[in-house]
């Protein structure tokens, strides 16, 4: 007892030391050590590190998104510039803004913003949009309770199956080794450079694609031709604008 | 040296023109279209888009026009079998997607939209479309948004079009394909009925008929290995209830397609002979066939003259695909018997070959004469159950769970709970005419089964056991005594 006591004490003081090294308001973020990963588009090379950064715990939220809006009215509903995020802005708030009593849950995780809304957010909070690589290392860690590569592919195909039954708000699906929740099976989320890799459809157009790390050219440049969960992310990716505003993708923030 | 040189070139002419005479008699009349010279259009219509089995009308304008396609994809939740759901990805809420029809040198401007509730980005590949991935390219769309492009409708034909959204496997294996038709300009000959019919196949974590809402197996579709193979969407989409019907006498032209994403269709219509089939869709056709093979994102077109009543079964002649994985789709012809044509069973007799060592006449016992020995519960249960999957499995399937509107079920079955004989008579003299089998109605025939005694009591108690009509050990001798009853 003493001694799992004593190595119990030993893991919270490992996981609180990063905490220590900075501000107060990393309790809501999860420190990520970095390290090199292989990713799901092949580029020049076949490993790309990843340096240590913080991630949002979980998702932005209405309520999270509120504050900002009221803080920035020129990204209220009704202010936002169409060049920035198209006539799809909020779609889900009342036009006279979120109210305790109307619209999505407080908890839910903002939907319907573009990804310049996005990143002005986390620039308001002084923080920033993941980066494709960083958002990809992330989403690769195994569920907390159940660590394996067939319980994260579970989530992930009962999303796509629509079988996943919770109650979309923000920490409801599943936490990973890193702490950080739902990376999978809520949202879809934007990430800094979410058009730096083009899934040209189906990638049938192999010669006519750019070489490196623009190279997207689906199945034949992919690192795991039967990961078809990364090619849906992808390929989602690839279909956005950065002034599109969908009702399944919101964001989270990285420092 | 003259002579022979000059022979073949005579000879040349000769052999065109009677090739340019022997090709209209298997080719539809094919107008070459030079692209710097296309005939002008001439207005607008707005495409009337069909949910199978229905074809859309063909348009009637005399002239090339333009041709508005608004088509919307809806991902949704929907009934794969009986019981069974999957969350299919739809061009036009149903699987099949919705048909299209224009004519040969109309323009088509195509408008796709990929609704706002929607998870996933989608496009179209239409292969009628001549042009960078068929419109694929022009045509990815996040949720929530719409893509428009026009194409000219170049070459005639039946033409599949799918979703090639990467992963394309994927996209289609979760319903997102369809057919579109161009048609001469003048349309096709007339026939009483044109049908839409598109064989596919599903890829479910689940076994064929395990109940709840199914997920994609990527591991199956990569072994092509499919749990469902399907004829418009579902199993019996087009069948039983749902059936295409039609009158004896009455021509009928299929649209078939198939969707894939791995398998290709033998396409055959149990009890009908295609008088005519155009190959893989095009223009060139041949006659008289019994089974015609349509590649995965291909097509086919057939056309049959309905002579007599009854129901024609339209399968994958791969055959367990039909009736174990439910590739059955069903035309019930109605009208008078014409017994030129089709007697239907004349006679049934014994059939005693001579010279055989095991059954000389007189040798040979009736099957109520054997006597045995009384078997337990348990013995009769583990004979029958050896029993059922020789005789009955193939077309009762595992479980007793028939096929609906085909095969009726035998797993819990009113029909067989209410009948006085224990369903004897079913089996010792066969079954045919319509029945209703918990509400649903079926009209086929079920041959007599020619077993024992001891086997049929075997048999009928596993079904009354284990397929949950009440139970209850059957013995050899009321078998025995229902036989002296009915003699």
């Amino acid at each position: 007892m003493k001694i799992i006591g004593f190595y119990k004490l030993l893991i919270i003081g490992l996981l609180c030391l990063p905490g220590l090294k900075s501000s107060g308001q990393q309790q809501d973020m999860a420190f990520i050590e970095g390290g090199t990963y292989k990713p799901f588009v092949k580029g020049d090379k076949e490993e790309v590190p990843v340096n240590a950064f913080w991630m949002d715990k979980k998702a932005v939220t209405n309520t999270d998104y509120q504050r900002f809006v009221e803080a920035n009215p020129q990204w209220s509903k009704e202010n936002a510039k169409r060049i920035f995020a198209d006539s799809n802005y909020l779609y889900h708030w009342p036009d006279s803004g979120l109210s305790q009593h109307s619209g999505p849950p407080d908890g839910a995780p903002v939907v319907n913003v573009s990804w310049f809304a996005a990143k002005a957010y986390c620039e308001w909070q002084n923080k920033r949009l993941p980066k494709l690589h960083e958002w990809e290392f992330v989403a690769r860690a195994f569920p907390k309770n159940d660590v394996s590569a067939d319980s994260l592919q579970r989530i992930i195909s009962d999303w796509y199956s629509n079988r996943l039954k919770h109650d979309f708000l923000v920490g409801s699906v599943y936490q990973n080794t890193y702490g950080v929740w739902d990376m999978h099976g809520l949202v879809w989320e934007w990430v800094y450079d979410f058009n730096s890799i083009v899934m040209n459809n189906d990638g049938r157009n192999q010669e006519e694609m750019p070489e490196g790390l623009f190279c997207g050219s689906a199945s034949l440049n992919a690192n795991d031709a039967t990961d078809y969960a990364a090619f849906v992310r992808f390929a989602f990716r690839t279909s956005l604008k950065g002034n599109y505003n969908l009702r399944k993708l919101g964001f989270r923030c990285a420092k | 040296m003259n002579s022979i040189h000059n022979f073949p070139k005579l000879l040349l002419p000769l052999l065109a023109a009677v090739i340019l005479l022997l090709a209209p008699a298997c080719q539809r009349d094919k107008q070459k279209f030079n692209t710097d010279n296309l005939p002008p259009i001439k207005g607008e219509v707005m495409a009337k888009l069909t949910v199978a089995p229905e074809v859309p009308p063909r348009i009637q304008a005399k002239t090339n026009t333009k041709v508005i396609v608004h088509l919307e994809i809806v991902e949704q939740v929907m009934r794969l079998a009986d019981g069974v759901e999957y969350n299919f990805w739809t061009f036009g809420g149903v699987v099949p997607g919705k048909f299209i029809r224009v004519r040969q040198g109309d323009l088509v401007e195509f408008h796709l939209h990929n609704h706002p509730d929607n998870m996933f980005p989608h496009n179209i590949d239409l292969h009628a479309v001549t042009g960078p991935g068929g419109g694929a390219e022009a045509t990815l769309i996040a949720p929530g948004k719409s893509a428009q492009f026009s194409f000219r409708a170049l070459n005639e034909g039946l033409y599949v079009y799918h979703c090639a959204t990467a992963p394309v496997g994927m996209h289609i294996a979760n319903g997102m394909y369809g057919l579109i038709l161009v048609e001469p300009l003048a349309g096709m000959s007339p026939v009483d009925h044109e049908f839409y019919v598109m064989q596919s196949e599903f890829y479910t974590s689940g076994r064929f008929g395990e109940r709840g809402l199914q997920e994609f197996d990527m591991q199956k579709a990569l072994d092509e290995n499919p749990d469902y193979v399907v004829m418009n969407g579902a199993v019996g989409a087009s069948a039983g209830e749902n059936a295409m019907q039609v009158k004896v006498g009455e021509t009928v032209r299929l649209f078939l397609g198939n969707g894939g994403p791995n398998l290709v269709s033998s396409f055959h219509a149990i009890g009908e002979i295609f008088d005519k089939v155009y190959i893989e869709g095009g223009s060139m056709y041949t006659e008289n066939v019994q089974t015609t093979l349509i590649p995965a994102g291909g097509s086919a077109i057939v056309e049959f003259k309905c002579e007599v009543p009854g129901t024609l079964h339209l399968v994958d002649h791969s055959i367990f695909r039909a009736f174990n994985k439910g590739a059955i789709a069903q035309i019930k012809v109605i009208g008078e018997e014409n017994h030129d044509v089709f007697s239907g069973k004349e006679k049934e007799t014994v059939y005693l070959p001579e010279g055989s060592a095991i059954q000389k006449v007189g040798e040979r016992k009736d099957a109520s004469e054997e006597v045995v020995s009384e078997r337990t519960l348990e013995e009769r249960l583990e004979k029958g159950e050896s029993l059922y999957k020789q005789n009955c499995l193939a077309c009762h399937m595992d479980q007793g769970k028939g096929v609906i509107g085909v095969f009726p079920p035998l797993n819990n079955s009113d029909f067989l709970q209410a009948r006085d004989d224990k369903g004897f008579g079913i089996i010792v003299n066969g079954l045919q005419g319509e029945i209703v089998v918990n509400g649903t109605s079926y009209n086929n025939i079920m041959p007599a089964m020619h077993m024992s005694d001891d086997n049929i009591a075997s048999v009928m108690t596993y079904i009354f056991t284990e397929l949950n009509n009440g139970g209850g050990l059957i013995n050899a001798a009321d078998v025995r005594q229902w036989r002296e009853k009915n003699k």
